[in-house]
Parts: structure tokens; C-alpha cells; sequence
């Protein structure tokens, strides 16, 4: 605009000052020359215009190359727009036929060498709307997501599973009935187990794992136990792995596995009363050793103090200071030996690409309350088998068969200043085994079967020691990895021994479960 | 002191002879990845791919056995893209292998340098098994899996220094292929440009974009649910209004359900596959793409 301006001005100057000049002459000769002058302004004027035209059309084609700069930029972030021939045979840009690079996924790629034969590049080989220089580490750039929690870009990840039961059963104790601390504990509404998970690397050498799980007890007050906090090593050499915190041992199968995982809405009957209604778990240290052997096998050690109601027949106070009808002696480590040692050798085959066993042996070793020298042992063997097929859909279809077979051997003491009229060695066992086949995509329907014998002992009356056994069968339909709804029958018989009549108790359990945020992945 | 010299010098030896003579251990978590690792590798490494071809790989299963594998290995690749995410970490706690640790030089993460597609704004799991970091199925893209291949070949070299060289020229001769094959693929899959197909589940956006088709039509309603009657219905009817003549069904998803909706609307089943030998003849990864886009190709061309 300035340029014109300053062309009009002069322009105008000179006109007027010849105009002027024009009168001092004669008049006829002045009216030629201002005719004249008016064409010779006309002329300008119009090439004024012209000009005009040309910077206009100059600006045109700017605005038009910026915006195919412009358009070529977004080309390159966007992927789906890369430009790809209408018709075979068609050139696009550059005379290539079909890009053969595409800078929206890929940038730098490095030339061929001389010895790769030049490409006639017709169809692109890159791509940088995919790819950038390679090993860029993953962008993240200012539109990817800020993820609270998981996503690999946290130290943490985060979850919390929350797990619900409506229970109905012709017993009105229920609390007596299921063995398992997570399981239905009266008729209507259970919320057993609320867990917050928390896991992640602490640094180059360790992870750590914590679950907190609240539940309401039976008042409906709100309950909270440490049921794990542990770390553990990440790169010991010859495959060896410590652990130290609170954790379950490693006995069986069931035992490490949280109840969100199990297969059936309760514990079996001898997880809960031999290893107790918590499980065994406890303070401690574990080492683990991958052994050098061409199939999967590791041996464990956790040494732990075993104590209290999660240390279930070790030292253990009981209920209002009684276990098994003794008066518990509170037994303080003295000694090595006064610790719980669980040692575990476990085992693993394919037995085709589809199959795979998982044989197990545990044992548990330590002191128990009941008298001053009493001490428990406890044996057991697992197995585990999976078939799924090579083209299972979403993890369907599937069948496992899950079995586990326990003893204990429990010297019964006399309690607190012997009060109890006898010492007496329980030799306890039971077993259970169950089969879960995963029938239709997110469905699946589960049989169990349990048995538990209990030695008979004349002096006491506790319900805990009864003998018992009990079929189940369930179905349950996982909506999504995170949330699943499980109806689940069971039929108890329990036996008669000197205190207690034999029975027959049926129970239905409806159990909801949801799961929020990053849980970490679960062992085979 | 003589005892400890004595073990020093057999453990010397040991790692010496390993390191001059064994071939590199290498496990890839996918077959895809798995295919590519052995072209690069050539005869100086040994593949343990952990997923079968057929496999669904969101869910596959954490099987001791893969324990040992891990244990073992020289070199790890993985995807990085958290397609592994549910069986992947509980194997590497087992395997408690430095050698593939986290950032180690052993671990690939092949997803490295590339600009992943889908990647959510908001990751909320009510819009089903979103990732967090974008699309995973990645490797159907053929400039993608040069990018791997590069990752990968580095990641060699890097362990393996000595043939450093063999594992650039192997990179050289798959990229000089891909170049080649990409004018083959390119043709066949021209004619089809901006056609839109069907997909049973949402892990061909990188295949789209490639070959500038317009698959954004899924028989699942949201990644990872299965279909249901009404979003069926709904693609049905979308498929007849946009005149969709293909869809494409991997091998672990429900043909059924897919043979229901081609039935209906008069397309045809692309029977593809992600992975490496899930199809016959399908043992390389240019084999693979080779008899995927043919497939594709066959379905879209019939009228």
C-alpha cells in the first residue's frame, strides 16, 4: 500500500505543476496540452491499477504456497493423509508412484548401502507419520495422555478391587459355616474384601508390592489389615530372587493367590483350617532360586515369624486367648527355631503347546501356642493343569483342573500351666480339587469338591475341629477383565464327632466384583 | 586362595566360550516380532517366540516354561506398547534376568521411535481395552517394520558386537525387500484406495493407513468387548449404506459371529492374520504380508 502512495504523489505534483504551466501560455494550446495530460494521468492511473492487480496477485499466491506449507505440515502429522496415488501408474509428488517412506510414522531410516539396489520408489518406504528416528525413545509429545496412574508412565500403578457377596443359606451362622476370613460371613450382603493394590519398581534393584484390604465385619465396622508389603530383588545373577515384608508364604496354590483371583467365592475347607481363615502369612524374608534345569523349576525358603491369627497353626493366641480348648501360652522367639519355615519345590511342563502342569510340594515348619515345646508341621502337594487352545478368543475357551492335598501334624500341648487335661497329636488332612472350564467366551462354570478330616479329640468341643465335607458348583460371567458376577451353589455336610450332630447346610452365594486402575498381572 | 583362582579362571572360561561361540539367545514376546528378530539375526542367534501365531495377544498365558526361556536370554523383544501388559511383567519377575532388564542393552522395545496411532486423550475403560499409549498392532505396516527391524539389529549389535556388521547388512537386505515388496503391495491394493472394510477387532489402523483404505467399522463395540446383537445391527446397516464389501477376521476371533454379518450383508470374510505362520504359508513376515494383501485384495476386487 505504501508503494502506491508514494507513486501517486509525485504523479499528482507533476500534473498540477504542469497544468499551472499550461495557463502562462495561450489557450488553445493549453487545452491540447491539458487533454493530453488527462490521457497521460488516464495511463497511470491505469497502470496504478495494474499494479495493484499484480501485488494482490502476488499476495494470492503467498497465502496460497503458505497454506500448501501449511497442508504439507499437517500431512505429516496426521497419519491418514499421506499421499498415495489415485491410480496405479499415476505419479504423485516427487514422480514417485507409491511413497515408500512416510515420515508420519518413520523418519531418518538409513539409506541403503551401495550394494542395495536404488528403488524405483513408487510406493513409499517410509513414513514419519509412524515412525521417527529410530531409537528416539516413545514420544510423548504435548497431546499424549497424562495418565494418573499405569499407562508406563508412572512409578506406581494403582488399583483397587472391590468384592461383594449377597449370601442366603440354611444356616444362620454363616460366619461358622465358611472357613475363609474373605468369604460370605452372614446372610444378605458381605463386603469382604476391598483391596487397594500398589506396585512398581522402587529403584534399579527392587520392587515393591503393597495391598491394603478394608472389610466390614458383620457390625459393619470397617476392619483394615496389612495383608502384603514386601520388596523384592529384581536382578540377583543365577536366578535368585529376595523378598522381605509381610507376604504370604509360598505354601500351595491357593494360599499366595488373592482372593479376587480364586475361582469360587470362599476358600476351601483346608486351606481355612489348616492354614487358617487368612491364610498363612506373616513378617519375614523369602530367597527363591530358578534352578539351572531345562524345565521351569524353583525351590522357595520363606522364613517368617508366624504369629497371630495369620500364622493360624503356629503361634497363635486364638479366639479370646484359646486354640483347639487350651489356654494359649504367648511363646516369644527365643531361638531359630521358634521361626516358621515354609520351603516350597515347584515344577512346570508343557505337555503340549496347548497343555501345561504345574506340580507343587510345600511344607510349613514352627512352634505353636498350645503348649510349651508344641510344635506343627504341615505338608502338602498341589497340581495345576490348563488346557487352552492355540486360537482361544480373549483367553476362551479353556479347562483347569486344580487340586491340592494337605496333612498336618499338630501337638496339641496342655495350654497355659497345663491346664488342659491332656497333650494329644492331631493328624489332620483334606483336600480339594476343582475344574473350571471357561465355555464360552467370558463364561465360566466351576466344580469343586472338598474334604476335611479333623482327628477327633474327646476334651474339646470346637466347631473347627469338626470334620466336613462340601460340593460346589458356580458359574461366573467376567463382563471385562475388571468387573465379573459369580453365582455359586454349596452343599456342606458336616460329620458328627463327641460334642457335635452331623448336618447338612446348603448355601447360595451371589458374588460382584469390580476393579479400578492399574493392577498388576498375575502369576500362572 | 588357590581354590578361588581355579573358580575364577572356569568361570572365565565358561563366560568366555558362551560369549564366542553360543548363538544369541534371543525371546520375542510375538511372532511378528519373532519372525523379523530371526531374518536379522540370521544363523548367529536362536528365536524362542513366547505367543502363538494363532494367539489372541492381549491374553496370553504367563506359562512357567517361558520363566526358563527369560532366564536365559541374551536379548528380550518386546513391543512397548502394553499389548503384553497381562502376562509379560509376572514372567520377567520370574526370570529376574539383568541381562534383560529394563533399559538394559539386552531389552528391545521395538515400538522405539515410531508415532503410534489411537493414542486415547483420556484413557478411561469405559471405552473398553484402551491403550495408553496407542495402537499396538503395529507390525501390519511394512515401513513400520523396517523401524522394528533397525531396533532390532541394533539392539544385536549392541549385545553383540563382534557381528555387528551381519546383523547391518541383514537389516540392509530386509529393507532393500520391503522397499521392493511395497511397490507389489502398493499396486495390488491401489485400486481399493479410500474403500471401506470391516474389521472384527480395531488392529488394522496401521494396514489403513498404509494402503489408504478406511477400516473404521468394527464387529466389537469397543476394543475387547465382545460383539453384541444391537452393535451388530448397527454395523450391519452401516455396512449396507457404505457398500462395505470386506470383512476382516483374525484367527482367534469368533468367525461365527463374522460369517452372521457377511451372510447379511453380502461381503466377504478376509480370513488375515497379524502374526507369521497363524496363515499357510505364512512362515516369513513378507510371507505373511505377501498372502494378506492378496486375501485383501480377492475380497475387495470381487464385485
Amino acid at each position: 500500500m505504501f508503494k502506491q502512495t508514494r507513486l501517486i504523489m509525485p504523479m499528482l505534483s507533476v500534473g498540477l505543476f504542469c497544468a499551472g504551466a499550461a495557463r502562462a501560455e495561450d489557450q488553445g494550446g493549453a487545452l491540447d496540452a491539458l487533454k493530453k495530460q488527462m490521457t497521460e494521468m488516464q495511463a497511470s492511473i491505469a497502470h496504478m491499477q495494474e499494479l495493484h492487480q499484480h501485488e494482490l496477485a502476488a499476495l494470492k499466491t503467498q497465502v496460497e504456497t503458505q497454506q500448501k506449507v501449511i497442508d504439507n505440515l499437517q500431512k505429516k502429522t496426521t497419519p491418514g493423509v499421506l499421499p498415495l496415488p489415485d491410480k496405479p501408474g499415476t505419479s504423485i509428488a516427487g514422480g514417485a508412484l507409491f511413497p515408500t517412506d512416510d515420515p508420519s510414522v518413520a523418519a531418518t531410516l538409513p539409506t541403503p548401502v551401495g550394494g542395495a539396489a536404488p528403488m524405483p520408489t513408487e510406493f513409499p518406504t517410509t513414513d514419519s507419520a509412524v515412525t521417527t528416528t529410530p531409537n528416539a525413545a516413545p514420544s510423548s509429545g504435548l497431546n499424549a495422555p497424562i495418565t494418573l496412574a499405569g499407562g508406563g508412565k508412572t512409578f506406581l500403578n494403582i488399583s483397587f478391587d472391590a468384592m461383594f457377596a449377597g449370601a442366603a443359606s440354611s444356616s444362620g451362622s454363616l460366619d461358622r459355616l465358611e472357613v475363609g476370613d474373605h468369604d460370605p460371613q452372614q446372610r444378605g450382603f458381605n463386603a469382604r474384601n476391598l483391596e487397594i493394590a500398589l506396585d512398581g519398581a522402587v529403584d534399579p534393584y527392587f520392587e515393591g508390592f503393597a495391598n491394603i484390604v478394608y472389610k466390614l465385619d458383620n457390625n459393619n465396622e470397617t476392619r483394615v489389615e496389612v495383608e502384603e508389603a514386601f520388596m523384592q530383588t529384581t536382578s540377583l545373577p543365577w536366578g535368585l530372587q529376595l523378598k522381605g515384608g509381610q507376604f504370604f508364604v509360598p505354601f500351595g496354590r491357593i494360599n499366595p493367590m488373592h482372593p479376587h483371583t480364586w475361582d469360587f467365592a470362599d476358600a476351601s475347607l483346608v486351606h481355612g483350617r489348616l492354614l487358617g481363615p487368612d491364610g498363612l502369612r506373616g513378617v519375614g524374608v523369602q530367597v527363591a532360586w530358578v534352578t539351572p534345569l531345562s524345565w521351569y523349576s524353583q525351590l522357595f525358603l520363606a522364613v517368617q515369624n508366624g504369629e497371630g491369627g495369620t500364622g493360624y497353626s503356629f503361634r497363635n493366641p486364638g479366639d479370646s486367648g484359646t486354640f483347639y480348648g487350651r489356654n494359649t501360652i504367648a511363646r516369644p522367639i527365643n531361638s531359630a527355631g521358634d521361626l516358621l519355615y515354609v520351603p516350597r519345590w515347584e515344577n512346570s511342563f508343557d505337555l503340549t503347546p496347548s497343555q501345561t502342569v504345574l506340580l507343587g510340594v510345600s511344607a510349613a515348619f514352627g512352634p505353636n501356642d498350645t503348649g510349651s515345646n508344641s510344635r506343627t508341621q504341615i505338608y502338602g502337594a498341589d497340581l495345576f493343569y490348563k488346557w487352552k487352545p492355540a486360537n482361544a478368543a480373549g483367553g476362551w475357551p479353556f479347562v483347569k483342573w486344580q487340586s491340592e492335598v494337605m496333612m498336618r501334624r499338630f501337638d496339641a500341648g496342655r495350654g497355659l500351666d497345663n491346664s488342659f487335661p491332656v497333650a494329644e497329636t492331631f493328624n489332620d488332612w483334606g483336600a480339594y480339587s476343582q475344574v473350571v472350564w471357561g465355555f464360552k467366551e467370558r463364561w465360566t462354570a466351576g466344580i469343586r469338591g472338598d474334604y476335611l478330616h479333623m482327628d477327633d479329640s474327646v476334651f474339646t468341643n470346637d466347631p473347627d475341629r469338626q470334620s466336613r465335607e462340601r460340593l460346589s458348583a458356580d458359574v461366573t460371567w467376567y463382563l471385562s477383565e475388571f468387573s465379573k458376577l459369580r453365582l455359586q451353589y454349596n452343599h456342606d455336610i458336616l460329620k458328627a464327632n463327641h460334642f457335635l450332630d452331623s448336618r447338612n447346610e446348603d448355601s447360595v452365594f451371589l458374588q460382584f466384583e469390580f476393579a479400578l486402575g492399574a493392577h498388576g498381572a498375575h502369576k500362572y | 586362595m588357590k581354590m578361588k583362582r581355579h573358580l575364577t579362571l572356569i568361570v572365565a572360561t565358561l563366560c568366555g566360550a558362551s560369549t564366542l561361540h553360543a548363538k544369541l539367545n534371543v525371546v520375542a514376546t510375538l511372532p511378528d516380532y519373532g519372525a523379523v528378530a530371526a531374518e536379522i539375526g540370521g544363523d548367529k542367534v536362536e528365536v524362542t517366540v513366547m505367543a502363538k501365531p494363532t494367539e489372541d495377544p492381549h491374553f496370553v498365558d504367563a506359562r512357567p516354561s517361558f520363566v526358563v526361556k527369560l532366564k536365559n536370554a541374551d536379548v528380550l523383544i518386546e513391543g512397548g506398547a502394553e499389548l503384553e501388559i497381562g502376562w509379560l511383567p509376572p514372567l520377567l519377575q520370574g526370570a529376574r534376568n539383568a541381562k534383560i532388564g529394563t533399559g538394559a542393552p539386552g531389552r528391545v522395545v521395538v515400538s522405539a521411535g515410531l508415532h503410534l496411532m489411537n493414542v486415547p486423550a483420556n484413557v478411561t475403560r469405559a471405552a473398553g481395552d484402551v491403550h495408553a499409549l496407542g495402537n499396538p498392532h503395529f507390525m501390519i505396516d511394512p515401513i513400520i517394520a523396517k523401524v522394528v527391524a533397525q531396533n532390532i539389529a541394533n539392539a544385536y549389535a549392541r549385545v553383540d558386537a563382534a557381528n555387528a556388521e551381519t546383523y547391518q547388512a541383514n537389516y540392509k537386505k530386509f529393507e532393500t525387500t520391503i522397499n521392493a515388496k511395497l511397490q507389489e503391495w502398493g499396486k495390488v491394493m491401489l485400486p481399493f484406495k479410500g474403500q471401506s472394510v470391516v474389521a472384527y477387532h480395531d488392529s488394522w489402523v496401521y494396514f489403513a493407513h498404509r494402503f489408504g483404505l478406511n477400516i473404521e467399522i468394527f464387529l466389537e463395540p469397543k476394543p475387547g468387548i465382545p460383539p453384541s446383537p444391537s452393535h451388530l445391527a448397527e454395523v450391519i446397516g452401516k455396512m449396507k449404506s457404505e457398500k462395505v464389501k470386506a470383512i476382516i477376521v483374525e484367527p482367534h476371533h469368533n468367525r461365527k459371529i463374522a460369517e452372521k454379518v457377511a451372510t447379511s450383508t453380502g461381503a466377504k470374510i478376509v480370513d488375515a492374520a497379524q502374526f507369521p505362520g497363524a496363515l499357510p504359508n505364512t512362515e516369513t513376515y513378507v510371507a505373511l504380508m505377501d498372502v494378506v494383501v492378496s486375501r485383501m485384495a480377492a475380497a475387495l476386487g470381487g464385485s
